[in-house]
């Protein structure tokens, strides 16, 4: 035990004999983790701007084939167009699901926001495999199948979306309401039990210099 | 120690779930160290940054691929050997050794006790050494690794390991003669 000790006070002093400047360290950890959160967004730009291309391009392939007519081409371009709203309102409300996390982790602690995630989880799951399910059924539509039979799936994947969305947007939308409002109760309750307490003190010290 | 390897245990874990401010605990705790040990690689104080930098945002992208996080102090020092080896090989100072002798041929069961107090007389020795084994050397004081995992690090053979070690702990020795709160045994 000792033997580690005096091992680890060796290391310290040996590291100290050479140590990084204070504010050298914290400029570059800065620097850092500022790069970490680029390369992270860039990443996850890189991954949408893919998809989006495959996508794009596949639906393209299918209106250059020009069987189309005009319900077949309105039908078309309302399930991409809500498909790309699916996968933008997935992501933005994901983004606020993560900033809600960190809020209620700071005011509710670590177990209400695991309670959180869990709630959450759920609808994230489905709305990730409505997304890649109609995203193969749709690609596969585009490229490999006659148009009619494209907009059958369309129609079918456009309700699908639709009802999802609704759905989605509101639960989240209510959860993240919910508990922003708890969030502030709690602030409220707090602020009132912190100005009592200084009111109970300022009461006792003026009980003390009555007496 | 056995509590610290744990909560770098723990950290590790939390950094895989892509945990913000556990790699940011992460760094700090290793930070140091891992200064010190690649300012005895690379001499200029602004590579040595550029060198910890590379190295953490490769811990950063790779660290869900650890999957023994109790090897995570090889693993890091293995990384920030690579940058600062191939720092070196951009700017052409890598010079490799060519004269390796195998360890076979050496019996390497003797170890270099420092008192605490004489830390600043082992990081004047370190600076004294050869590339190679100045950094064996230091990786053998600062984490104590064994055989096996500085082989890992440095990506050689344990042979070689063992070779660079006795040299290096030889050319200690004969530093060390007489110096108070030294024991070195054979």
């Amino acid at each position: 035990m000792s033997g580690s000790r005096s091992r680890e006070e060796f290391v310290k002093n040996l590291v100290a004999q050479d140590p990084p400047l204070a504010d050298e360290q914290v400029r570059h950890n800065e620097d850092l983790f500022k790069q970490i959160k680029r390369r992270a967004c860039l990443q996850k730009a890189v991954i949408i701007a893919i998809y989006m291309a495959v996508y794009l391009v596949a639906f393209g392939a299918f209106m250059l084939r020009k069987y189309t007519d005009n319900v077949v081409h309105s039908v078309c371009w309302g399930t991409v167009s809500l498909h790309i709203l699916l996968w933008s309102l997935v992501y933005l409300l994901r983004g606020l699901s993560m900033q809600m996390e960190g809020i209620i982790a700071k005011t509710f602690g670590s177990d209400a926001r695991r309670r959180y995630k869990s709630q959450n989880l759920f609808v994230t799951v489905v709305a990730i495999v409505l997304f890649v399910f109609s995203s193969f059924i749709l690609c596969r539509s585009f490229l490999l199948t006659d148009p009619l039979q494209a907009v059958e799936k369309g129609v079918g994947i456009l309700w699908a979306i639709m009802v999802f969305l609704i759905i989605y947007s509101f639960s989240t939308a209510g959860l993240i309401a919910k508990l922003w409002l708890e969030h502030e109760k709690m602030q409220l309750y707090i602020s009132t039990s912190k100005s009592n307490n200084s009111e109970n003190q300022d009461n006792d010290a003026a009980k003390m210099r009555t007496v | 120690m056995e509590q610290d390897k744990l909560a770098d245990a723990i950290l590790v874990l939390s950094c895989q779930k892509r945990d913000e401010p556990a790699f940011r605990e992460l760094v700090n705790r290793w930070q140091p160290r891992l200064y010190y040990y690649v300012r005895r690689i690379v001499e200029d104080e602004n590579a040595v940054w550029d060198v910890l930098q590379e190295t953490w945002l490769a811990v950063y992208q790779k660290i869900r691929k650890l999957e023994d996080p109790r090897k995570f102090p090889a693993w890091l020092y293995k990384i920030s050997h690579n940058k600062a080896v191939s720092l070196l090989r951009r700017e052409g100072k890598y010079v490799q050794m060519a004269e390796e002798q195998m360890a076979d041929c050496f019996e390497n069961n003797g170890t270099i006790g420092i008192a605490e107090e004489q830390a600043e007389l082992a990081h004047k020795l370190l600076g004294k050494l050869k590339l190679a084994h100045r950094e064996i050397l230091t990786l053998y004081f600062l984490e104590g690794f064994s055989i096996r995992e500085m082989a890992g690090i440095l990506e050689v053979s344990e042979g070689t390991v063992k070779s660079r070690l006795h040299y290096a702990k030889h050319k200690i020795r004969e530093a060390l003669k007489g110096a108070n709160g030294v024991w070195i045994q054979k």
